[in-house]
């Protein structure tokens, strides 16, 4: 019964939205709306305007830079909702699947995790400060920084993983990107221009673009390390198991 | 309705049944990981709906290169929005599992429908945060 | 835009999302769930946006699957119970 309610509630809806999608002009179209108001303003002069020759890396960090902002503290209040959640893995004491199982784990797959993981590293690194000339940019360095990170814990278990990364050397860098972010904004402020503002008055044509490219790089980082790092804590409080053990530690 | 522009475009379409698919789960489907999975196939398919409308003819990546004019870039705005929207997905859905995990603990089922059975009375509820 | 791959990866992305939600096995649709994000990522380099490729390949695939994972080996495997 309540299936068949579903199914025409499902019904109505979609015969709705094909109905809209049935007058919007063809797909590809350059005359549509969308692409005629403030889009040719944004392809033809994004690279001076924004510094970028990546046009989406400009409309992130410049045009749109109070959204990517708010984005950033996005990731930062999920992480501390799952540790209000979950709680941070103890330091010594948390365990996975990978650190109880009695099978080892295969000798391929370490090494061949052993040795692809400096490569995968270095590419993130390279994404993230090549967001300008090409496709690449914080959050995609910073993603890759998160997914290398839990292959290794996947392979190696969580103790060895907290071991190599404790929460020591986490906890200062999870707020990074939006402490970047803020640091960079109120640069501006200081100069007596906008927040977020990357040109800054009374340096001189060359220098300002110097310190352009440096302020986003800093801004790239900072998306790049910091998502990473929230990532991977995510992950090490949600696969650990020793809650339990704990309480029965505690009497 | 126009079946050949409706034809032309696919994306439009196609994202309209994901998003029924993924609806479907959230609605139907009683356990609550398969719900979580149908919220992501929705969000992707409004995120493909929101790309797809960026698109031209025969266009190119919206990266400053030589030999490309700016006419023939897709539009960067519908990119630049989505990728922040994949980003904030993943740390709802996070969020979200983090949230089965506790329940499962408290419950031993992922069963919506007998997590709801089980608190029919709230005062049964107790103090559930002194419990941890 | 190629539009023979383009149909393709459609009709893919609907036969991996309609499997995805039907499958018993939790760990199987979440694995398949997988398989859609990919080939979303794929669908996003024939839309020209390959900071969203790049995105969605690192995310969806990795990071999501891995934790719905986590999630399904902490609770229950099987939807029914």
């Amino acid at each position: 019964m309540k299936r068949l309610l579903v199914l025409v509630a499902l019904a109505v809806i979609g015969v709705t939205l094909l109905y809209g999608i049935g007058k919007m002009p063809p797909m590809d179209s350059r005359a549509s709306p969308d692409k005629t108001h403030v889009v040719p303003r944004y392809l033809g002069h994004g690279e001076e305007e924004a510094g970028a020759k990546n046009i989406i890396t400009g409309v992130i960090l410049n045009y749109r830079g109070y959204d990517t902002m708010g984005e950033v503290s996005v990731i930062f209040s999920a992480l501390c909702a799952v540790i209000a959640i979950l709680d941070r893995e103890k330091k010594g004491r948390s365990r996975s699947g990978v650190d109880a199982s009695r099978v080892r784990t295969s000798l391929i797959v370490t090494t061949v995790v052993r040795f692809s993981l400096p490569v995968v590293m270095l590419f993130a690194v390279y994404t993230m400060l090549h967001g300008e000339p090409s496709p690449g940019g914080g959050f995609q360095g910073g993603a890759i920084v998160g997914a290398s990170i839990i292959l290794f814990t996947i392979v190696f278990g969580l103790a060895v993983s907290t071991k190599r990364i404790p929460p020591g050397a986490r906890v200062p860098m999870e707020s990074v990107n939006m402490l970047g972010f803020l640091s960079m904004g109120f640069i501006g402020l200081a100069f007596g221009v906008q927040f977020l503002t990357y040109i800054l008055p009374g340096l001189g044509v060359a220098a300002a673009e110097t310190v352009r490219k440096l302020m986003l790089d800093v801004i790239e980082l900072g998306i790049g390390i910091g998502g990473g790092i929230i990532f991977i804590s995510i992950v090490f409080s949600m696969i650990r198991e020793d809650r339990y053990e704990l309480q029965q530690d505690v009497p | 309705m126009n079946f050949s522009r409706m034809f032309h475009n696919l994306n439009y379409v196609v994202s309209v049944l994901l998003f029924l698919i993924g609806l479907y789960a959230v609605t139907v489907k009683p356990n609550l990981i398969k719900k979580l999975i149908g919220l992501n196939i929705m969000e992707t398919s409004v995120f493909l709906f929101i790309v797809s409308i960026g698109m031209v003819e025969s266009g190119q990546a919206p990266i400053v290169t030589e030999g490309v004019k700016t006419s023939q870039m897709v539009n960067p705005i519908p990119q630049a929005l989505i990728l922040t929207g994949i980003v904030v997905a993943v740390s709802t859905t996070a969020v979200a599992l983090s949230l089965c995990l506790r329940l499962h603990e408290r419950y031993g089922t992922l069963n919506s429908d007998e997590i709801l059975a089980s608190i029919t009375d709230v005062s049964q509820l107790g103090r559930p945060w002194e419990e941890f | 835009m190629n539009w023979t791959v383009n149909l393709l990866l459609m009709l893919f992305l609907l036969a991996t999302a309609v499997v995805a939600i039907t499958l018993k096995d939790l760990l199987a649709a979440v694995v398949v769930f997988s398989a859609y994000s990919l080939m979303m990522a794929m669908l996003w380099t024939q839309l020209r946006a390959p900071d969203l490729a790049l995105t969605e390949a690192a995310v969806g695939a990795g990071v999501t699957t891995v934790l719905f994972i986590i999630v399904v080996y902490r609770t229950v495997r099987r939807e029914d119970r």
